[in-house]
């Protein structure tokens, strides 16, 4: 089979010494739009929320103050750009690497709020976040146990074994972790709820890409059709 | 199992005969410290337990056992440090919040009345200088600085002549200069490998172990503006 899975074209590599990366539309596509979407972010200003105040009629404003915004901002763009190489490289550990700086990069950002209850949900999310790196880790060392290399350029040549399909599977529980998908969900949707909306945004729009990336890296490891 | 995974003929059996015991080593290591954490009710204990399933991972890491898997560990560790260092900053912070108080990241001076600090520095700091040595290396400068380290710290009641840990400062600059000079000659003068390897091995062994040991003079400096 060839690396260009779901019908896509391959439009040329960028070999960098030992690491090759590959361009396919899928991929590029998603590169492009999340560094759309991180220059958006970089030159936006952060939302203020309205709290309704129960048996007054006055409203709270929740402001984001200036040193906190700077900081929001600079994670949120580390956070996009980590995002953005997860989707273009062709090098399996690199993979897991971007996936773990989004994690931390994801705790980073909500770690400076006010909020008791946001710091809270971020802080069981960083507990899952650093569980996870047990299968990423694992995961790709299997792989590269099993096949000898963490290139998707050479694995995708190499015939499916046991220990590949065994380590494809850690690999993605740890990304399911690490980005707080399906199972691990509910911390992170409380780690929305605090102002700053357009920074909270691309911890979202991060798991999202990588998840439709890892399917993409699992389908080249393990080939089922 | 193990026949599945494509090792070169070089590769003596018992070598690969252990890549798979190690697996599970790592896998069961990490259940281990999901069942205390699951176990556990008090936040900061759960956040030490995860560092045991972060050792999991680098045991899995570990079993490959190729060069390869030697230069994807260290990323390994350092994402784990840096995500161990994160989640402490938000426990903090969530206590901080609580508690309408605020600290220090490292609150100074530390108070470490231990009687191995006056008892043994001088004989462990020897052992663990001399071990270094015959290490060389980047290994054996810090683990040498390791053993400066601990004895500036525990003599620091009594005093350290301060002038004495300045100018070990210096050494350790011109130390730094052998290493580069090692170099030099394994381009310039390749059939001089021998003198090269060491001028490099102990150029950064006296340069490591100083660098790490001059951690403990700017501490002590800390503790005696207090």
């Amino acid at each position: 089979m060839d690396i260009t899975i779901l019908g896509q074209q391959l439009l040329g590599y960028i070999p960098l010494g030992d690491i090759v990366l590959y361009l396919a539309p899928l991929n590029l596509f998603m590169f492009a739009s999340t560094l759309a979407f991180t220059t958006i972010i970089a030159i936006s200003k952060t939302e203020t929320q309205v709290e309704a105040g129960f048996g007054t009629l006055k409203d709270r404003e929740v402001k984001v103050d200036k040193s906190e915004f700077k900081i929001r901002r600079f994670l949120a763009i580390v956070c996009g750009l980590a995002t953005a190489g997860a989707m273009i490289t062709g090098d399996l550990f690199n993979f897991t690497l971007f996936v773990c700086l989004i994690g931390i990069v994801n705790i980073g950002i909500v770690a400076a709020v006010k909020q008791v209850d946001v710091l809270d949900a971020a802080f069981q999310y960083g507990l899952v976040a650093m569980i996870a790196t047990l299968p990423l880790f694992g995961g790709a060392a299997m792989i590269l146990a099993s096949t000898g290399t963490i290139s998707l350029l050479e694995i995708v040549d190499l015939p499916t074994t046991f220990m590949m399909v065994f380590g494809s599977l850690l690999l993605f529980i740890g990304v399911a972790g690490e980005t707080g998908v399906a199972p691990f969900y509910a911390t992170k949707a409380e780690m929305f709820r605090t102002p700053g909306s357009p920074f909270l945004l691309i911890i979202h729009l991060s798991s999202l890409l990588v998840i439709v990336r890892v399917i993409e890296i699992l389908l080249i490891i393990n080939k089922p059709f | 199992m193990s026949a599945s995974v494509l090792v070169p003929g070089v590769v003596s059996p018992v070598v690969v005969s252990l890549f798979v015991p190690a697996i599970f080593t790592g896998l069961i290591v990490g259940i281990i410290g999901l069942m205390a954490i699951a176990y556990q009710k008090n936040d900061l204990n759960a956040l030490i337990l995860t560092d045991i399933v972060g050792v999991g991972m680098l045991i899995l890491v570990a079993a490959v056992g190729t060069d390869l898997a030697e230069a994807i560990i260290l990323p390994g560790l350092v994402v784990e440090l840096a995500e161990i260092l994160a989640i402490s900053e938000i426990l903090m912070s969530r206590e901080m919040k609580k508690k309408g108080k605020n600290a220090e990241l490292i609150p100074l001076p530390l108070s470490m009345d231990m009687e191995i600090m006056t008892t043994a520095p001088t004989f462990l700091a020897l052992i663990l200088i001399v071990h270094g040595a015959f290490l060389s290396g980047f290994t054996g400068g810090a683990v040498a600085g390791g053993g400066i380290l601990f004895y500036v710290l525990s003599k620091r009641m009594r005093g350290v002549p301060a002038n004495t840990w300045e100018g070990i400062a210096g050494v350790s600059g011109i130390a730094w200069c052998l290493w580069l000079v090692g170099f030099l000659v394994f381009f310039v003068f390749p059939q001089y490998w021998l003198l090269a390897l060491f001028l490099a091995a102990f150029g950064i062994f006296i340069k490591v172990a100083f660098k790490a040991g001059l951690i403990g003079v700017i501490g002590r400096e800390e503790f005696s503006k207090k």
